[in-house]
């Protein structure tokens, strides 16, 4: 298991695109990826989860990539989560 | 445990509760509250402090007003440095009263704001007990969608893809309304749990994901009587793969599962799903079994009463019903 905190750079927030880009993103890895914002903690394979958390640019969520590809689901959703994608 | 600031508590109820700002905005969003509990400081003020709860709301009435009025001012100061040194999230002052200089001073001091309301001393306490009694009630976050089924409150958990949603969107089409999908709040309020949307915006409630179609808006498309806020939790259904389910599924109905949600324990129905399985009528019928049986009525008891008094019988008479019947 790996657990990062990633910061949101992406201009307007995770709004529903890049959310969408990351939930289909994430359900092609094994692993089991969860984002935490505020204490509250949704699958980042479900898109309505993230949405919900509401992340605003600048704010901060934990990323929990865990399985066989959890290094490779870490490196590619944190590049979504930071716009760099 | 959960905690509010008292910025939270001045911005929702300033109004309801006609608060004023006395002193230190600025402490505002520094004070937390942990409990629902306050805490009036006429013994205290009296001169004992052997208890005294530093954690909690203090509220001066007319009482502490008008005591402290008779006291002599070197005892009257040194009494309110002791309570304002044993310290407080927050002080309030009920009924528009004027308060003390001496507090004045040891908030600033101390960074303790002091808040003033209107309303009278008893029933501000009894409203505000109330709101923090809600907002700290104990929460948690669960994945899984609520419906309102013949009035019973049905949470639906399983794995992602189970049909959790598409099973709310049939429960809908039925009649029955819809409470939240995804991420579901749970808030134990007594014995009790009451469900609702996590989301920060009301206008972003009521929406569902369907796999394959996106993001549909039930409230738009089914209409006001086809959703909820919130709603009792009373039954929770765990939808599980039937090679998954090894076999852990009720067959009889006599023992209950159980699933403990904050400390409260509720019935726990698992339903192995198999292709071409109608869940949302099974969950009707979960609901109305429910609904028996909080009144009392038992399907599996009553069967293997009967059955046993069958058996007891030393001739089993083989017709049972009038054969011209039917």
């Amino acid at each position: 298991m790996i657990k990062e905190t990633v910061k949101i750079l992406n201009e307007n927030g995770l709004h529903a695109l890049p959310a969408s880009r990351f939930v289909k993103l994430a359900e092609k890895f094994k692993s089991s990826i969860m984002l935490t914002k505020d204490e509250i903690e949704v699958s980042g394979k479900s898109i309505m989860g993230i949405l919900t958390l509401a992340c605003e640019k600048g704010s901060k969520v934990i990323l929990v990539c865990d399985g066989k590809d959890e290094k490779e689901a870490m490196e590619a959703l944190k590049k979504i989560l930071e716009g760099q994608d | 445990m959960n905690k509010i600031t008292i910025e939270t508590l001045y911005q929702e109820k300033k109004d309801e509760l006609s608060l004023e700002i006395v002193t230190g905005k600025e402490f505002l969003r520094q004070r937390k509250i942990t409990t629902y509990d306050i805490f009036r400081p006429g013994l205290a003020l009296a001169g004992y402090t052997g208890i005294f709860l530093s954690d909690r709301i203090l509220i001066i009435g007319e009482t502490e007003t008008v005591y402290i009025k008779t006291l002599a001012k070197e005892i009257k100061d040194k009494r309110i440095t002791t309570v304002m040194r044993l310290g407080t999230p927050c002080i309030i002052v009920a009924k528009g009263l004027d308060i003390d200089k001496k507090f004045i001073e040891q908030a600033k001091r101390r960074k303790i704001p002091i808040l003033r309301t209107s309303m009278s001393t008893t029933p501000f306490i009894h409203e505000l007990s109330a709101y923090l009694d809600y907002k700290l009630a104990p929460t948690k976050y669960v994945q899984g969608t609520l419906v309102d089924i013949y009035g019973v409150g049905v949470l639906f958990v399983g794995k992602p893809g189970t049909g959790k949603s598409e099973c709310a969107v049939d429960l809908v089409e039925r009649g029955h309304r819809f409470v939240a999908d995804d991420l579901v709040k749970i808030v134990k309020r007594g014995s009790i749990l009451v469900g609702s949307g996590a989301e920060k915006s009301n206008r972003l409630r009521h929406y569902i994901e369907i796999r394959g179609v996106g993001i549909i808006d039930i409230f738009r498309i089914f209409g006001v009587k086809s959703v909820r806020l919130r709603k009792r939790i009373e039954v929770v259904v765990e939808l599980v793969l039937w090679d998954e389910a090894r076999g852990d599924f009720e067959r009889i109905g006599i023992e209950k599962k159980i699933k403990e949600i904050l400390d409260i324990k509720i019935p726990r129905v698992v339903i192995p799903l198999t292709p071409g399985k109608n869940v949302s009528v099974i969950a009707e019928v979960i609901a109305m079994n429910y609904l028996l049986e909080l009144r009392g009525i038992n399907p599996a008891k009553e069967y293997d009463i009967e059955l046993k008094r069958v058996l007891s019988e030393k001739e089993i008479s083989s017709v049972h019903y009038d054969e011209h019947i039917e």
